[in-house]
């Protein structure tokens, strides 16, 4: 049995950032990057079922990025996952969240897991869709936002819990293979020290291109795409005064700024 | 007959051939098991890791036996017990080499060369010795048993703070049987030593070689007399003799046959340990080889053979036990026990013929003879143990070792998992961006200069605490006003510098501190300097002891002694002597680990500030409990801290003004336990840099034109 663990790397704002050139993102040198943290559970899920099960279970990672992916498959690596694909082609560069379902759904259909985990979303760009739009390709069920699952391999479907708005729980019971997107706290993810880390390093990282995958071009980037970003920015941060002086004096600088603002939308 | 000739100890005479060849085949057997018993336990030592020891092996023989023979280690922080056990051991050491000696002739030097030396003034004046020396054994183990039966000193309560009343292992009366059985047998030896001499001096009454120079062995001719008047005869004394001569010599064998297999062993490992000891044990770990596939201690043959004899050196003196700082706020941990479960486990494991599978250390089992998670994870790795031991046991290294494969387990608290990513990520423990590294300094009137880019004669490097947390930033701007000051070319590393690491590396995770000592070592190749300087004593230790390891060796030194210096040479100035009453507080890290005790104390001395000690000074400081990580772990809530521990010491002292340190993670810990022990008013806790400015920086007021 195989579960396949669908990963990605975050970006994080730098202290003092600048928008792109061409305005569309974040200047890449302002950015720290890192493992997604929904995928940190994701992974631990299927690293605790490989481990707590009888038969045999590979955990594999899979993530589409360009090589410097390959620092956060290789924590994947350390913290047990058994093997790792990386899927990169130039014309993947700016993909939406549904172009990459696409890739990674194709990934699956050559892995053939049992199960598929996701995160429920990744913390830079919140799209919260990936995971479920590669459910949407490979026709198979799925669930999102799961906060508890029990599943034994070999087993023809997995029991699990999602939290719902007050509080209140559903069990929900779903036919494998399935995908799962995996919510915060669903368990406590290990730590990979960075010895394990380093040794991780021998364990092989695949990278597939879009001819692995019987994909083109025109399947991914922005042609493949459903949306696209069209303009990153810092809005204005709104202003406060406290106008001081007699009634007629605040009248007077009231009405002023009325006149100020007016002009600016003018 | 030669009358030099004739006075001599009297052996076997009266003995059948059968009786003397009894004892002779009870000594070999004696002495066969004995070493039976070394080659059990030379054969467990070489059951762990190798280890290669760094000097030669006759000036290590030489700084063990004067340590020894002084008594030094033994009589630190408690010389009643030095002295006692100066008693013992030479009075053992005399008998000991006396009994020798008449081997060496009787059966050695006479019956192949015919060589007698045994006799004549040689023999009296070696029974005044003889007799002296079984005094000062006596009055020894008198004193330790008054010490153990009616002292009741809680560093000799076995009862241990990481195991419950009732557990198997909780307070071991095994070993409180096996402490009184070793007093009592030496002290059965050395009573019935006398009273056969008594003996067989009644019995001789008769021989003038013998009972005319009865008074070189006073004790025994004290005794003799004392018989006589109690009606003993020469017949009688006959008797005694030929039936103690057979209890002290039995009793004295079994002795020698124990010797490997009890505390008695502590003879050899003790001295042995001395000889091994490693005198930077604590501030340089040891590095965990390339080739190694898991970090730490995963069963006991991991430890070297060094370590393992060090748990056997243990002679549960209980000095760590009193010394621990965690120990005293009642954490379960207690170095003592770290070392003797080890040594019960090591024992149980390795001393058998073959080494069973389960040599596996289980730090979720409390079965006896396994150390806890929750024990390792205590340590604060201040040192305090390593430095009191008498005999060179080395507890910080060995729980660091086993704190890796916690480490490699993820077995630790989760917000130590958080800070160690965080570090990883970020470079630094309060996952700030790199960039605002050097941001406390834009507060200043005058540029940091940035040595990534010009050279400096001083290179700061700042550290995490001292760069990051608000009140110590600034600690750092004071520190850089004065620098600038007295004219001290000085720069910063900005963005290059990351977290120095000692106690990334304290807490076990050795591949990042690796990656952080690597990054640092890297940028401080790039720059240019003639020295460095640090205001946190952890990045110093490190820097200091541990870069060279990873090829950065620097002149480097902690920012107390640049300071005095600056002031020697005049370039600082004390404008408004401070008369405030202080207590200064060593942090380990400059202290224990690196002796940096006086400059700080000559820097109050040149601020006029009247210095009170407080007891724990020095060497015995007391770790404010933020090292080895555990500035990162909250400590459990409703317990006392050991900064809170700390404080109310220094609150004892009558008109306390200013508490002192010379650490950033001091003037975090303390000025919360200053507040926590409703302490805040009484008294203030001050960076020495702030008294330093504060005593430099009103000027005097300019004089008045005539």
């Amino acid at each position: 049995m195989k579960i396949l663990v669908a990963v990605k790397q975050v970006a994080a704002l730098d202290e003092d950032f600048e928008i792109r050139g061409d305005g569309r993102d974040v200047e890449p040198d302002c950015l720290i990057r890192d493992l997604n943290e929904w995928d940190d559970f994701s992974l631990e899920e299927a690293v605790k079922i490989k481990e707590a099960a009888a038969e045999p279970v590979e955990v594999v990672a899979v993530s589409v990025g360009p090589e410097e992916v390959d620092e956060s498959l290789r924590k994947c690596l350390a913290k047990g996952a058994d093997r790792a694909l990386r899927v990169w082609d130039a014309a993947i560069a700016g993909s939406d969240s549904i172009a990459i379902a696409r890739v990674l759904a194709a990934a699956a259909r050559r892995e053939a897991p049992g199960l598929l985990f996701a995160g429920v979303q990744s913390s830079d760009q919140s799209f919260a869709a990936t995971g479920i739009a590669i459910a949407a390709f490979l026709g198979w069920p799925h669930a999102a936002v799961v906060s508890q699952l029990a599943y034994s391999p070999g087993a023809a479907s997995a029991v699990f819990r999602r939290e719902l708005e007050g509080g209140v729980l559903q069990a929900v019971e779903i036919r494998v293979p399935a995908v799962l997107t995996i919510q915060l706290g669903i368990n406590t993810p290990r730590y990979a020290s960075l010895r394990s880390i380093k040794q991780a390093a021998a364990k092989p990282i695949d990278v597939w291109s879009l001819a692995d995958l019987q994909l083109s071009a025109a399947d991914v980037g922005e042609a493949g795409s459903s949306s696209r970003v069209r303009r990153m920015y810092v809005p204005d941060k709104g202003r406060a005064e406290l106008i001081e002086g007699d009634a007629a004096r605040q009248a007077a600088r009231l009405a002023d700024i009325i006149r100020e603002f007016k002009g600016a939308a003018a | 007959m030669d009358r030099t000739d004739a006075v001599t100890r009297i052996l076997f005479e009266e003995f059948g051939i059968t009786e003397v060849r009894l004892f002779y085949l009870l000594g070999y057997a004696a002495i066969a098991i004995f070493f039976y018993g070394v080659y059990v336990q030379i054969r467990k030592y070489r059951r762990g890791a190798a280890l290669r020891l760094e000097g030669g092996l006759r000036s290590r023989f030489g700084a063990m036996l004067a340590a020894v023979l002084k008594g030094r280690t033994v009589d630190r922080r408690d010389p009643a017990a030095g002295g006692a056990h100066r008693l013992i051991l030479y009075g053992f050491a005399l008998l000991f080499a006396g009994t020798a000696t008449i081997t060496l002739q009787y059966d050695i030097l006479e019956p192949l060369f015919g060589i007698r030396f045994w006799q004549g003034e040689f023999y009296l004046v070696f029974s005044l010795i003889m007799d002296v020396a079984g005094v000062a054994l006596i009055a020894g183990l008198m004193f330790m048993m008054y010490r153990r039966g009616w002292m009741k000193l809680p560093k000799l309560d076995y009862a241990r703070p990481d195991r419950a009343p009732g557990d198997p292992d909780f307070n071991r009366p095994q070993y409180r049987r096996e402490d009184w059985a070793f007093l009592w047998i030496l002290l059965i030896i050395g009573c019935t030593g006398y009273v056969l001499e008594a003996a067989r001096l009644v019995w001789l009454a008769g021989r003038p070689e013998v009972w005319e120079t009865r008074w070189w062995s006073p004790v025994g001719a004290f005794l003799a007399q004392l018989l006589i008047a109690f009606g003993l005869t020469e017949h009688g004394g006959a008797l005694l003799r030929h039936g103690l001569w057979w209890f002290h010599g039995l009793i004295a064998l079994v002795l020698i046959a124990l010797i490997p297999y009890t505390k008695v062993k502590h003879i050899f490992t003790s001295a042995a340990s001395l000889m091994v000891r490693d005198p930077r044990a604590a501030q340089r770990l040891p590095r965990v080889p390339e080739s190694q596939a898991e970090a730490g201690a995963a069963k006991i043959t991991d430890f070297n053979w060094k370590q393992l004899l060090n748990l056997d050196a243990c002679t549960k003196c209980g000095r760590c036990h009193e010394a621990c700082p965690a120990r005293a706020v009642g954490a379960p941990l207690s170095p003592r026990d770290v070392i003797l479960s080890l040594r019960e486990f090591a024992r149980a494991t390795l001393e058998s013929g073959e080494v069973p599978e389960a040599a596996e250390l289980d730090v979720h089992g409390k079965a006896p003879g396994q150390v806890a998670m929750e024990t390792l994870w205590s340590c604060r790795t201040c040192m305090a143990c390593v430095e009191i031991c008498p005999v060179a046991v080395e507890h910080v290294p060995i729980i660091v070792q086993m704190r890796r494969k916690l480490v490699e387990e993820g077995d630790m608290d989760p917000l130590l998992t958080k800070t160690l990513q965080t570090i990883h990520k970020t470079g630094n423990s309060f996952g700030e961006s790199k960039r605002k590294r050097g941001a406390w300094s834009k507060a200043l009137p005058f540029a940091v200069k940035d040595a990534r880019k010009e050279p400096v004669d001083v290179l700061w490097f700042v550290g995490d605490y001292a760069s990051f947390d608000p009140r110590n930033q600034k600690v750092s701007q004071l520190f850089a006003s004065l620098l600038y000051e007295a004219g001290v070319d000085f720069g910063i590393l900005y963005d290059a510098e990351s977290n120095a690491g000692n106690d990334v590396r304290r807490v076990g995770e050795e591949g990042l501190y690796e990656v952080l000592a690597a990054s640092n070592v890297d940028a401080l190749s790039k720059a240019s300097f003639k020295s460095v300087v640090t205001t946190d004593p952890h990045s110093f230790n490190t820097i200091r002891n541990e870069y060279p390891d990873f090829g950065g060796s620097y002149t480097i030194e902690h920012y107390t002694t640049l300071l005095e210096r600056l002031f020697v040479q005049g370039r600082l100035m004390v404008t408004k002597p401070l008369k405030y009453r202080v207590t200064f507080h060593d942090p380990c890290h400059l202290g224990r680990f690196n002796q940096g005790y006086d400059a700080p104390r000559e820097l109050l001395a040149l601020l006029g500030c009247e210095l009170i000690e407080m007891g724990r000074c020095r060497a015995n400081s007391f770790c404010c409990g933020a090292g080895g990580g555990r500035i990162w772990v909250p400590d459990p809530v409703g317990a006392e801290k050991p900064a809170q521990n700390r404080i109310k010491e220094a609150a004892a002292i009558p008109g306390l003004e200013v508490y002192v340190v010379s650490c950033p993670k001091d003037l975090t810990m303390f000025e919360d336990a200053l507040k926590t022990t409703g302490n805040e008013g009484k008294f203030v806790v001050k960076e020495l840099i702030e008294l330093i400015r504060e005593a430099t920086l009103a000027r005097l007021p300019e004089p008045v034109p005539a």
